[in-house]
């Protein structure tokens, strides 16, 4: 009945786990499949609006009043590392377990080994670099509408802080997205409205567990606008230096992406869900 | 002795005992969707596992292929235990359902070599397997056009390819032929017999009973969750002359035992 050497590699091999190269080279499969997805003409439309809308709106600004560099800064701020990040996020980091369980292909993906996780740090990866080459197409355009002086100190800055706000917000999106799969956006605005932009507000411990905080700190260290602010206002702000913030958002980063790649790995769809 | 042999002459490939899964509706009662199965798939063997939609068919799939965790009983996959050693279980299985979950896009070199990364094969291995499986599964004409211009039954075939890449001992098929013609389901089945000689251990579900009825070497009949009869064909057909008789005599005496 059986006479073939292509059977079955034997329990030997078949027990040879993937290398380090290979998983991450898995990875990198996710990661470029994403983008494929995210590379079609309406993402990039929607892509192109996004990083329009910042500049529309600071042109629409700059011309029925002048502002100054400060104010400036302030704009830019909240419309790109905080709203368009976000809202790229939003798009692109939610639907990471929806999506296959829509399409079909939830199963082919979660029947390998580490598939699970490697889905979810693909699509980490993908979302994040889809959301910071928009928000970085924002902030030139932007700035080419703004003129500030010193253009070039502010793209690093600001290129930093899209950088921390995507990874970490990418992370914050990925647990709703794998607690709740079908209503992952709903609850990831919840998440954003309550967690980032309310608690991350309230001068108390549990803002420290915030993006918005480290990057509102940063932002103020960076333009030096801590000997300035109100006494009021630096409550909205803590004192540790950049490379302490960036390790809180990091630190965050690896819990969040932790936590959603352990529940995933224990997420159990019954076939009624999945088809 | 080498592994491979071993498993053909002694231990079956997939095994399942006194499997029991239990959901709760949304009602909050206690569904028992599969209800103390037992059987197993020898290397090189073919079993059908048939029912009607909502027998349990999925379910238990899932369960072999550690997308589900079992109420009670065990699962295991050359050897491997599905909650004990899930990834020896991936490593050792392909799956195939219903939906080919294939995107419109990508052409089947690509997904191919997609899932061959996913899997953690190095380069060279993706490499081999292709040209295997373009062999095999007569991939050539196609392999290099966008999946969203094939037919059913070509994308079925890159579906089995993927199940494939990683030439797992063992493959679970859920009613793979359920959006195929009948030229598409005999080309699959086709393939399967193929794969069969090759070594392969295949457990096939399916409510098409027609079509597997000289396939396979075994039939699981499954009802409600429960085993209603399983054996040979001609040992299910003594009664009743075909397949579908003996299914329903099968279904009728487990209802109304």
């Amino acid at each position: 009945m059986i006479n073939s050497p292509q059977i079955a590699p034997s329990r030997d091999q078949l027990q040879n786990h993937p290398s380090e190269d290979n998983r991450l080279a898995a990875i990198r499969a996710v990661t470029g499949f994403q983008l494929s997805r995210l590379l079609t003409r309406p993402r990039l439309a929607m892509g192109l609006a996004g990083a329009i809308f910042p500049a529309a709106v600071m042109f629409a600004v700059t011309r029925t009043a002048s502002i100054d560099r400060n104010m400036t800064v302030v704009m830019i701020y909240a419309l790109i590392p905080e709203a368009l990040c976000v809202l790229g996020l939003l798009v692109t980091m939610c639907p990471v377990v929806a999506d296959e369980l829509e399409r079909g292909t939830w199963i082919h993906i979660a029947v390998r080994p580490g598939g699970r996780q490697n889905l979810l740090l693909g699509t980490f990866a993908a979302a994040v670099l889809w959301t910071a080459a928009v928000s970085f197409t924002a902030l030139m355009l932007t700035l080419l509408v703004a003129q500030p002086t010193q253009p070039i100190g502010l793209i690093v800055m600001f290129s930093v802080l899209i950088g921390l706000s995507c990874v970490g917000r990418a992370a914050l999106f990925a647990l709703p997205a794998v607690i709740l799969p079908k209503r992952a956006l709903i609850a990831s605005v919840g998440v954003a409205l309550i967690v980032e932009y309310f608690a991350g507000l309230l001068p108390a411990v549990v803002n420290q567990i915030t993006v918005s905080l480290r990057l509102r700190s940063l932002l103020v260290e960076w333009m030096e606008w801590r000997q300035e602010m109100p006494i009021e206002m630096t409550l909205f702000v803590d004192d540790y230096s950049a490379p302490v913030q960036v390790i809180a958002v990091c630190i965050l980063v690896f819990v969040l992406l932790a936590t959603a790649i352990f529940i995933l790995n224990h997420r159990q769809f019954p076939p009624s869900v999945e088809n | 002795m080498d592994r491979s042999t071993e498993l053909i002459d002694n231990d079956p490939v997939i095994k399942i005992e006194d499997l029991v899964k239990e959901y709760k509706s949304s009602d909050g009662t206690i569904v028992r969707a599969v209800d103390n199965i037992s059987m197993s798939v020898a290397a090189g063997e073919i079993v059908g596992l048939l029912g009607a939609n909502g027998a349990g068919k999925t379910t238990t799939l899932r369960i072999i292929a550690t997308l589900l965790q079992p109420t009670s009983g065990h699962t295991q996959v050359c050897g491997h235990d599905s909650i004990q050693e899930p990834v020896g279980v991936r490593q050792s299985l392909g799956y195939v359902s219903a939906t080919t979950g294939v995107p419109d896009r990508l052409t089947a070199r690509e997904l191919l070599t997609s899932f061959g990364r996913l899997h953690g094969l190095n380069e060279d291995a993706i490499k081999e397997r292709l040209e295997w499986l373009i062999q095999t599964l007569s991939l050539t004409d196609y392999i290099d056009r966008p999946a969203g211009r094939l037919s059913s039954g070509q994308r079925q075939r890159i579906s089995l390819g993927r199940a494939l890449v990683h030439n797992p001992p063992a493959l679970v098929l859920d009613e793979p032929t359920n959006a195929l013609d009948v030229v598409g389901s005999r080309d699959l089945l086709d393939t399967l017999d193929h794969l069969r000689e090759r070594g392969h251990a295949i457990l096939l579900s399916t409510h098409r009973l027609h079509e597997i009825e000289h396939k396979c070497d075994r039939f699981v009949i499954i009802n409600k969750g429960h085993i209603a009869a399983l054996g040979t064909r001609d040992a299910l057909v003594a009664d009743s002359g075909d397949l579908e008789s003996a299914f329903f005599h099968a279904i009728d005496r487990e209802t109304h035992a």
